[in-house]
């Protein structure tokens, strides 16, 4: 087996009172998209800023691309793509400006056009940043996560907030990146997206992980105990009707 | 450094298209400028004279013109009571009633000499102690003139400085000094707080870049902004104002910059210790308005009463506002002001080892 490309052992973390991670363990094969599902205020979030080296962990290892993030957290950032939840970009720059000051923070040059060719913004480069709509602006920081061709990138909650049509887009350029061979990282609460995008995923409820295998084996294993839906599931939900009423075309301003 | 200096000129670059920020840098602080250029506020040595003449001769009318043609005199004329009104709403720094009587000649034995009678503005000491001083010298002139005597003692004046310091050349100092307080300490304060609040300070530290490169680009933009922001102000005060630099404009910059520092580093300690923008005004008035009137910006520090001399004295804007001033009305050297620069360095030592202490990069 190939060592895995992120492998996390028994971490914790506290806040105060609050244990936020009780012990979590998992690895993530490369090119993988992984993704970690739990309710609001699980662990996920913490776990993901201590793997991109955002914060320490009170004990336990975290290692990213074989490196200790406890003892490099510089070198895990260095090769490691992320978007965070609950950040934003710098005011005053254009969509362009944004993917070339990042390249400046990473210390390289970016052909920013063709990243934001990659995301779908190409049309948007030289629109101010704070003008963009909620499903651009994830986009534009995914071109961001990708300015230092990373190896692994994370994406926290990237469709929190989002319409139906820019969430589907979403999962598109998702998939897109895992073609690329890129690891995938993501956390969410939609399950559904979990079900479309995620080769595994991790349950974490109150710091800890309730169940980890591929999203088909955790449904077939529930269905194995004997669990049956109190109603009949329909062949289509109030999402598909919407999607096929409103279209799947990205509505954007 | 490459990363610095490309960092810094991205930080410029949405600086300059940031109109709230260009307005409170640079208009704000040539609006300052403009108006209390123009109001000459404070007008040392200038005595506003009210003038009663009743005797209404050849001789007193003499008398006022001759007052009238002094530089340092505006004369105004009116009816005793009138007058007498206007001072007491500080309207006359003083007023002077010319008798009946008044002639210009020689004294005849036994006879009284005609008396001026002064009412003073007590708010206003100092004006009063000239306008007298400058009575008495006319008073003496014309005797001499009139009993056809000269002065057994003669008095000639040495020019301390090259130039008269006229209000302006007071003010635009001063001016100089609050601006680079209020640039480094609200541009700071305000921008990190912002960026701290809405994520970006993180998102930044999610990067390999490192934080000692953000913040040394950080403080470089600040520099920058204050050297154009002075050589502007400068530049105005020098073209509208016709103020005289009589020291080396490079020596200002020096301190200037030296000013900068010392108050970048209340402004990153204020934004570390901050943890929302609304919380950043209170504190960073509380910091900077009493210097507006302690240190000098508007007058000098001769007013302060004694109880807060101490704090007058070593606040930071003092010692920036005196070598500025010193350097530009006065044409001290960098060595002339030592006293200043060391009291500054102390202050960004001070603020420094604040800064690092509260300065976050994340909300808790």
């Amino acid at each position: 087996m190939t060592t895995p490309i992120i492998s996390v052992t028994d971490l914790r973390k506290r806040y105060g009172e609050i244990e936020a991670v009780r012990g979590i363990s998992f690895t993530v094969a490369e090119g993988e998209v992984f993704g970690l599902l739990g309710p609001n205020g699980a662990g996920k979030t913490t776990t993901v800023e201590i793997l991109e080296g955002l914060r320490n962990a009170d004990s336990g290892t975290a290692s990213v691309a074989g490196i200790d993030v406890a003892r490099d957290p510089t070198g895990v950032k260095r090769r490691i793509g992320v978007q965070l939840q609950a950040s934003a970009f710098p005011e005053h720059y254009t969509t362009k400006e944004v993917v070339e000051l990042f390249g400046i923070f990473y210390d390289r040059t970016v052909d920013a056009l063709a990243l934001l060719r990659q995301v779908d913004l190409a049309d948007r480069a030289s629109q101010r940043q704070e003008k963009l709509s909620g499903g651009q602006r994830q986009r534009l920081s995914i071109a961001v996560a990708l300015v230092n061709e990373p190896r692994v990138i994370f994406l926290d909650e990237p469709t929190t907030g989002l319409d139906p049509q820019a969430r589907r887009n979403l999962w598109a350029l998702v998939q897109s990146i895992r073609d690329r061979g890129i690891t995938v990282l993501l956390t969410t609460h939609y399950l559904d997206e979990a079900e479309v995008l995620c080769d595994r995923v991790a349950i974490i409820d109150e710091g800890r992980i309730v169940a980890l295998a591929p999203p088909r084996t955790l449904i077939a294993d529930l269905l194995g105990r004997g669990f049956t839906k109190p109603v009949l599931q329909q062949q289509a939900n109030l999402e598909d009707v919407f999607l096929d009423l409103t279209g799947h075309e990205l509505r954007e301003d | 450094m490459r990363q610095v200096v490309r960092y810094t000129a991205m930080l410029l670059r949405a600086y300059v298209r940031d109109r709230s920020a260009v307005f409170f840098s640079l208009l704000l602080p040539l609006m300052f400028m403009l108006i209390f250029g123009a109001l000459n506020l404070g007008a040392f040595g200038h005595v506003t004279m009210g003038i009663v003449d009743e005797a209404r001769n050849a001789d007193s009318r003499r008398f006022v013109d001759q007052l009238a043609g002094i530089g340092e005199l505006t004369v105004r004329e009116g009816a005793l009571d009138d007058e007498k009104a206007r001072l007491s709403r500080s309207e006359r720094d003083m007023v002077v009633a010319i008798p009946a009587d008044f002639r210009l000649a020689p004294p005849q034995p036994g006879a009284s000499v005609p008396t001026l009678l002064v009412y003073a503005n007590d708010g206003r000491a100092q004006q009063v102690a000239v306008g007298r001083a400058i009575l008495q010298q006319l008073i003496a002139e014309t005797s001499f003139a009139v009993t056809r005597t000269s002065p057994v003692v003669q008095l000639t004046q040495e020019q301390v400085s090259a130039v008269r310091l006229r209000y302006v050349d007071f003010l635009v100092p001063g001016i100089l000094g609050m601006n680079v307080m209020q640039l480094a300490i609200f541009s700071v304060a305000f921008a990190l707080v912002a960026d701290k609040q809405r994520g970006v300070l993180r998102r930044i530290m999610a990067t390999p870049f490192r934080p000692i490169r953000f913040l040394t680009s950080q403080v470089l933009l600040r520099l920058v902004l204050s050297v154009i922001q002075i050589l502007i102000l400068l530049g105005v005060a020098l073209l509208v104002f016709k103020v005289q630099v009589v020291g080396s404009v490079l020596d200002l910059l020096v301190l200037t910059t030296l000013g900068s520092i010392a108050f970048l580093t209340v402004g990153f300690t204020l934004a570390g210790w901050a943890e929302t923008v609304n919380q950043v005004p209170p504190v960073a008035n509380l910091i900077t308005l009493p210097q507006f009137f302690l240190s000098g910006v508007f007058f000098p520090t001769d007013v302060v009463p004694p109880l807060l001399k101490p704090i007058s004295e070593h606040a930071p804007l003092t010692y920036l506002n005196d070598a500025v001033r010193e350097v530009s009305t006065q044409g001290a050297t960098l060595w002339d002001v030592r006293g200043d620069v060391l009291g500054l360095a102390v202050w960004s030592i001070v603020g420094f080892l604040l800064a690092v202490r509260f300065f976050k990069f994340q909300t808790s």
